[in-house]
């Protein structure tokens, strides 16, 4: 009955809350820590059949994700038009105002829809996981889960990791579709494009492999988010006033995390000839 | 059961200092004193988050103090040891039953199923039987806390820590964790050590009560001992300033 659960990962002494001051040596490690622990256990919650935590996991996804559909739709349906006028505009000089669609669908899948979705996931729910996770340190939560035995990163960091895996990219290919929606919509409207045209401008520019390429980077993107958002709620101090600094920290380097993330992608994509 | 001897700590900068106490089994046991006292840090050298700079605990004659030195130490501790936070500290997003299941799936190993169906019999003890699949944060203050005690039980514990059981709760609700308590630890014959500031709570469940101020144990005895100290702090916490 009371034998200790199968191998995992040492959590022997419930780490100190670090500083609001800690250096950026000091977060990256910490970092490094939380998302190797938290993509262990993600890995025990895709096997273990002893696992309540799926539940938690599906009320993340609606809270993280279904509550965010009208906000990423409505965005992404003015991200396209955006676009589709900028474009436009920049290419009219030369004649070429035509291939906007063009650009701006292959541009959509591999940046945009990605990009877009990740800044707004992080202004909605960065703020939310790290005043979660610093209100329950507040609290003393998460020493009670350690004094239970029950790892908060196992309870609490996986499933919201998973969540945003699963969240980020699925709305990703959503928005994908109502930038383009955005971008047709400017250019029939306003481009006198045919519908017809547009589509044959839309099969000519975008192809699988750019999707993917979106989708890529929507991971990479969701576990920066997730591991940020909740180091920066773990580590906060054990005080009500620690929450707002948390939650805005964990805003600001997401933010940051996300770009940087983005940036060394297509530096690999421009330097390793033949991968773009 | 559970003793305490000469403790003090934390490593680096000790907050309580030679705290010795004995919980026998079955027996229950209430820590009072101010806010501050340090009993939130008694307790949490107690279930091992905390290191001593000296002394020495022991559970059910087994020592524990260098728990948080070992995993599997640890875990053993936690087996042995119910803990109910102040706050219920449930996770929230999870639903009553699956909070009651978790320290059976976490450190049993008993099949999922029976976990779940053990989880449903504690809540039912608790009178939470209708709640089970409600979240942990779709439930008032009270039910959350007799969750919190179902959870603590799960393992059956020989040993019952509660920090401020019925903070937060109103008379009748602080009476009726109070009789849940005492019907279970009838049931089960747990030992129960409760750290509170609310001298009126569980007074007289307690066959002996020690009161920490400053990080030290300055007073102890049973009810009548404390009603007649002449202990200053005791004498606040009591309500006797005049005194005799």
């Amino acid at each position: 009955m009371t034998a200790p659960d199968a191998a995992s990962p040492p959590m022997t002494m419930a780490p100190a809350p670090e500083p609001e001051d800690r250096t950026y040596g000091a977060r990256f490690i910490s970092r490094g820590r939380l998302a190797a622990r938290a993509l262990y256990w993600l890995g025990w919650l895709s096997f273990s059949r002893r696992s309540v935590v799926t539940s938690g996991v599906e009320r993340e996804v609606y809270g993280l994700g279904v509550g965010a559909l009208r906000l990423v739709a409505s965005a992404s349906l003015l991200v396209g038009l955006i676009a589709m006028f900028q474009v436009a505009a920049q290419l009219a000089p030369y004649g070429a105002e035509t291939i906007s669609a063009r650009v701006v669908a292959w541009f959509a899948a591999r940046e945009l829809g990605p990009v877009v979705v990740a800044l707004l996931v992080v202004a909605r729910s960065s703020a939310a996981i790290a005043g979660e996770l610093a209100s329950m340190n507040a609290s003393g939560e998460i020493d009670a889960l350690r004094a239970m035995g029950l790892d908060p990163v196992k309870y609490l960091v996986s499933p919201k990791l998973l969540a945003v895996i699963v969240v980020l990219p699925a709305l990703t290919v959503l928005a994908d579709a109502l930038i383009l929606t955005g971008v047709w919509l400017g250019s029939t409207a306003f481009l006198d494009y045919s519908t017809g045209r547009f589509i044959v401008q839309l099969r000519e520019s975008f192809v699988t492999r750019d999707i993917a390429v979106g989708l890529g980077k929507a991971l990479v993107f969701a576990v920066v988010i997730a591991i940020v958002a909740s180091d920066e709620g773990l580590s906060a101090e054990r005080r009500a006033a620690a929450i707002g600094p948390a939650a805005t920290r964990a805003v600001v380097f997401s933010l940051i995390g996300v770009l940087a993330a983005d940036t060394i992608v297509n530096a690999i994509f421009y330097f390793i000839p033949g991968l773009i | 059961m559970l003793r305490v001897e000469d403790l003090t700590g934390p490593t680096p900068r000790p907050v309580i200092h030679d705290v010795s106490l004995a919980v026998p089994k079955g027996a229950t046991h209430l820590v009072i004193g101010p806010i501050q006292a340090g009993k939130s840090m008694l307790m949490r050298h107690i279930v091992g988050l905390e290191h001593p700079v000296s002394g020495r605990i022991f559970l059910e004659g087994t020592r524990v103090d260098g728990a948080a030195d070992s995993d599997a130490q640890l875990r053993r501790l936690r087996a042995r040891l119910g803990v109910v936070f102040e706050g219920s500290a449930l996770i929230s997003r999870l639903s009553a039953v699956e909070n009651v299941e978790l320290p059976l799936l976490e450190h049993s190993r008993v099949a999922p199923a029976e976990a779940r169906h053990a989880a449903r019999e504690l809540l039912s003890e608790v009178g939470m039987a209708d709640a089970a699949e409600r979240t942990a944060d779709a439930l008032g203050r009270s039910a959350q806390r007799r969750v919190a005690i179902a959870r603590a039980l799960a393992l059956r514990p020989p040993m019952l820590l509660l920090d401020e059981p019925t903070q937060g709760l109103d008379a009748h609700a602080a009476h009726e964790v109070d009789e849940l308590l005492r019907t279970l630890q009838a049931r089960y014959e747990f030992g129960t050590l409760i750290f509170s500031h609310e001298v009126r709570h569980a007074f007289g469940m307690a066959s002996q009560i020690y009161v920490m101020a400053a990080g030290t144990i300055v007073a102890r005895g049973d009810r009548e001992a404390l009603e007649e100290s002449e202990n200053e702090v005791v004498r606040q916490l009591l309500h006797r300033r005049g005194g005799r």
